[in-house]
């Protein structure tokens, strides 16, 4: 939950389903269409800020064409729930995305939804956009390092003050005064710079598990006592991408989501974009049929895992995570880990390393989390509770009969 | 041997037995799928072709028809407790002196193994109406989490029966999220170990009515088949 507790109680109790109304009716999408026209013109008129890329150019270099260029709009106009007239402006609005000055830092984290974003098996459109936006700042790929770097950044957040989209990598540390993560000479915590740079950003975008919801760092036992930027951040608009990496293609939508409207996507209760995280793996994973079936891989290498049987003895948590990857699928949309024949461990869910990434079914859970091993000790808790009511029992009942005896032999 | 007569009295209605027996007999269906949907237990016949299996899928089925059953004898109950023509079991969960005294004398009762029995048994006495709504509140506890689980399958927002249906679990369940821990399997482990909770109350339920039974020597245990007992007439 984010740090105004009441705001997302409140939140929970008005919302209306994961659903995103895909058709609004006519007046709502010309409305809308007005609106992201008037944006696009107002961005075109703007300098480029940075990056003197030129959009078709980069795409020519790169041996795609227009034509591949357009299946890629029509596709993210689709991802993004628009009507196909939107086509057109998608394609505009990936051209103007240099004029969304982009600043990109890490805290706690591996750098892993970074390398996502680059090891792309061959630069696609959604990589390419990526390349064009305006990459202010970004430690893991900028050739600045040092005070060089720092300069850029103070200078980047005070030209760009109320306009930059702040991107955060990583986990914040509170343990220790914020002591476990310092960055620059000053050793700066990581949560001051968070704030710092949060203050003068037009929005904030968690990317990733750790970022959105403390992630990895914040598994137990948390010694770093770390937490996601909606824990720390308030104020400012804030839109989670969880999942570990995060997908290149949810961020790109909600870039351009934000570039084309002026606006956030609809977010859900945990501040996630419906347009992704409004579909469950579970029910768009193609072995969906083999769980109904009740056909398991019951070991790694057996006949069901030859026949690409359903994951969930093994511990696929699909049934319990919402994202769309089993509809995009990560690399390009090559391929994702229940592709692979590894079951989803639920990498887009609160607390995912403790409550999801065990690799067994639920009630078979083996690993100590900070109830001291979560499904297993459900189990033998019960057990031991039930253990215990029966020896209660039967103290009892034995007691009852040897006394009931007693009773009976002084009444006779 | 001193002579004793009895007296029959009612205890329980048609309606009442009816609803506990399907309770009883879902309840074990509930178990024995909910389990199998934790960890699918029992392998199915690989050779058979998945289309005519459905293992799973009936195991949910009979899972949810079993819930929903619950779910609605839970509100004829609820509605039982306070509008009953019969018996009002709320009046018995008032803690007033004469409430609190008669769960005491029956506690104490209990635990002297018969010792001790200064309690009017001939009606349902106010230590066994609090047991009963231990129960309930479990069962409620199942109904919210469980359909908190079962909304996540219908995240098109629409089901077979309107868009109201979805949007009204949503909206009655999704406290169970923050209150069960922050995260979709905290409902699930939630659910799971409350049902160890009640399998826990149904053992000394069971056992609770056998003593009484043999003990009270007042045939406790035919109230729940034919309805009535019978008391030790005092005259």
């Amino acid at each position: 939950m984010g740090k105004d507790t009441m705001e997302s109680v409140k939140k929970l109790f008005t919302t209306q389903s994961a659903k995103v109304d895909t058709n609004r009716g006519g007046e709502y999408y010309t409305d809308l269409y007005e609106t992201c026209r008037k944006r696009l013109d107002e961005l075109k008129a703007l300098p480029v800020v940075n990056n003197k890329l030129d959009f078709q150019e980069t795409i020519m270099d790169e041996g795609l064409d227009r034509r591949d260029f357009l299946k890629w709009a029509s596709a993210t106009t689709a991802m993004l729930m628009l009507p196909a007239s939107f086509t057109p402006l998608v394609a505009e609005a990936a051209q103007v995305m240099n004029r969304i000055p982009v600043v990109w830092i890490e805290l706690s984290d591996c750098a892993g939804n970074s390398e996502a974003l680059l090891r792309s098996d061959g630069p696609k459109i959604d990589k390419i956009v990526l390349d064009i936006i305006s990459l202010e700042f970004h430690e893991t790929l900028q050739a600045a390092a040092g005070h060089q770097a720092e300069k850029q950044l103070e200078e980047a957040i005070e030209l760009f003050k109320g306009k930059y989209l702040l991107f955060v990598e990583g986990a914040v540390p509170l343990g220790m005064d914020g002591q476990y993560g310092t960055i620059g000479a000053k050793a700066e915590t990581f949560k001051d710079h968070l704030l710092r740079l949060a203050n003068g950003a037009a929005a904030v975008i968690a990317v990733g598990s750790c970022a959105t919801y403390g992630g990895i760092p914040a598994a137990a036992p948390n010694p770093t006592q770390s937490v996601g930027v909606m824990d720390v951040v308030s104020g400012k608009p804030i839109i989670n991408i969880p999942a570990c990496p995060a997908n290149p293609s949810n961020m790109v939508g909600v870039v351009l989501h934000y570039v084309l409207t002026g606006k956030i996507p609809e977010l859900d209760s945990l501040l996630r974009p419906k347009f992704a995280f409004g579909y469950r793996i579970h029910d768009n994973c193609e072995r969906r049929a083999h769980f109904d079936a009740g056909e398991y891989v019951e070991e790694w290498g057996d006949n069901g895992a030859k026949n690409n049987f359903c994951l969930y003895k093994m511990g696929c948590k699909g049934p319990m995570t919402f994202n769309n990857c089993s509809i995009v699928r990560y690399n390009e949309a090559v391929n994702w880990p229940i592709g692979v024949g590894r079951g989803c461990i639920g990498c887009s869910e609160p607390d995912f390393w403790d409550k999801y990434a065990y690799e067994r079914p639920m009630a078979n859970a083996n690993i100590k989390a900070p109830t001291g091993g979560v499904e297993k000790t459900v189990d033998e808790f019960g057990l031991a509770l039930l253990t215990a009511a029966g020896i209660g029992i039967g103290i009892h009942a034995v007691a009852s009969a040897v006394a009931g005896k007693k009773n009976s032999e002084k009444d006779a | 041997m001193k002579q004793e007569s009895y007296k029959k009295v009612e205890r329980m209605t048609v309606a009442m037995r009816s609803i506990h027996w399907a309770n009883a007999a879902f309840m074990v269906v509930a178990v024995i799928t909910g389990l199998y949907i934790g960890e699918p237990y029992y392998q199915t016949l690989i050779a058979e072709p998945a289309v005519q299996k459905y293992v799973m899928a009936w195991n949910r089925w009979w899972h949810f028809i079993a819930a929903i059953i619950f779910d609605v004898t839970s509100i004829v109950i609820a509605y039982l407790y306070f509008f009953s023509r019969f018996e009002k079991p709320y009046k018995k969960l008032i803690p007033n002196a004469h409430n609190l005294n008669e769960f005491g004398a029956v506690f104490l009762n209990l635990i002297t193994l018969n010792r001790k029995k200064s309690f009017d048994s001939s009606h349902s006495d106010s230590f066994n109406t609090v047991y009963f709504t231990i129960f309930h509140l479990l069962l409620f506890f199942m109904l919210f989490t469980g359909l908190q689980l079962y909304v996540h399958g219908l995240e098109s927002g629409i089901s077979s029966i309107g868009a109201w249906w979805p949007w009204i679990l949503h909206v009655g369940t999704d406290w169970t999220i923050p209150v069960t821990g922050g995260s979709l399997m905290d409902v699930r482990i939630a659910h799971h170990i409350t049902m160890w909770l009640i399998i826990v109350w149904v053992a000394f339920h069971i056992y609770y009515q056998i003593w009484r039974t043999i003990f009270w020597e007042e045939g406790d245990l035919a109230i729940v088949v034919g309805g009535s007992k019978f008391v030790k007439d005092k005259k």
